[in-house]
């Protein structure tokens, strides 16, 4: 079986309009992945931008994978909320990219988007917050039936990950 | 076909904590530590340390500089838990006592060669302002027992674990506030027994 180490951190986002973001992430990966160290998902601590941008995070992602095939390659999706001062919190923006595939450090920009409601809802997102949510969280890295969405852009994140492959050799990948 | 059982790879970390920026604090000092896996041990070197004291320079530059050696080596047969480093930045408060100004972590490079690195320091800060006065009269911060949960992706939701708020809170939850940057030099070789294709 061939090995993915996948070892980075989530940096931080930049360009949202909101403040106090926090990021929930997960990794999907197909049938023939298995995860053997490291946990899945995650989320980070809220943080607000105080020198120009950027919303920190610093959280760090260590995960190992066996494969028996190339199908199914991990893909990070993240949900970017944003908390305010009573506690609530409110979806910025839902985003993923694929783990890269190719050994050494990357550094990645995931742009985000965020499911736009009936002029009411926005209206309603404007005045009061809320606004609408995807009910299932695959439509985040899955392109199956994104076309029933309206969206709107969201921020991005951005993220350092390094990628080391052990064992592709044996079955001719090149990387 | 290539040996079977686990194989050893080392990592040669050398480099310094070169500096920070840290706009409201001066007199700063900062500690450092590495966090890893079960399946690493430091072979040599030292796998941590407590910089000088040092303050801003008088010039427009403002800057904070340590210049601090890092050198340690370690050993492992498993790429998981790749060590981090984690810097504690420390200074003297208005009373002078020592409180906590920053935590950071940043994965140790991977690949040979020379890297910097600019790691956000953040401070862990109760969203109450009740509590926030009270421990800024007391000079005594919330801080956390041991700095290596930093370097942890788990429990950052909420509460993060190992938290030791003082005095006790009375209500709201704990935030992390960025407080600053620091700058980290590495310079990483590594040794390996079996091939495995790692970076350019």
């Amino acid at each position: 079986m061939a090995e993915v180490h996948v070892i980075g951190q989530i940096m931080g986002a930049t360009g949202f309009s909101e403040s106090s973001l926090f990021c929930k992430w997960g990794v999907h990966t197909g049938a023939a992945w298995k995860l053997l160290s490291g946990v899945r998902e995650g989320q980070t601590q809220v943080d607000t931008p105080q020198v120009g941008d950027m919303a920190y995070w610093s959280h760090p992602i260590d995960l190992h994978f066996a494969t028996k095939g190339l199908q199914g390659w991990p893909r990070l999706h993240l949900q970017v909320w944003s908390q305010d001062s009573f506690g609530r919190c409110q979806l910025a923006g839902y985003g993923f990219c694929h783990v890269p595939s190719s050994p050494g450090t990357h550094q990645l920009d995931c742009p985000t988007w965020r499911p736009l409601g009936s002029w009411r809802e926005q209206l309603a997102r404007a005045f009061v917050g809320g606004g609408p949510q995807l009910l299932h969280g695959d439509a985040i890295y899955s392109g199956a039936d994104r076309y029933r969405l309206h969206t709107a852009a969201g921020g991005t994140v951005h993220l350092e990950l390094g990628l080391l492959l052990r064992h592709f050799d044996r079955y001719g990948v090149e990387c | 076909a290539p040996p079977a059982g686990p194989s050893v790879f080392l990592l040669m970390v050398n480099g310094q904590v070169e500096s920070a920026q840290f706009p409201e604090y001066d007199e700063l000092y900062c500690k450092y530590c590495f966090v890893y896996g079960q399946d690493w041990a430091p072979t040599a070197g030292l796998e941590e340390g407590i910089s000088q004291i040092t303050c801003k320079s008088q010039d427009v530059r403002q800057a904070l500089v340590w210049n601090f050696p890092i050198d340690v080596t370690f050993k492992s047969t498993n790429p998981y838990g790749w060590p981090q480093i984690v810097l504690s930045v420390y200074g003297p408060d208005v009373f002078g006592n020592d409180v906590v100004r920053g935590y950071g972590a940043v994965h140790v490079p991977f690949s040979p060669g020379r890297h910097k690195r600019t790691i956000p320091m953040f401070v862990p800060e109760s969203t109450s302002k009740l509590q926030r006065l009270t421990s800024w009269f007391m000079g005594r911060r919330p801080e956390y027992t041991d700095p290596k949960v930093v370097a942890q992706g788990e429990g950052r939701e909420g509460k993060p674990p190992g938290f030791r708020p003082c005095p006790p809170p009375i209500l709201g939850f704990s935030s992390l506030l960025p407080s600053g940057l620091a700058l980290v030099h590495f310079q990483i070789n590594r040794r390996r027994r079996t091939f495995w294709h790692a970076c350019p």
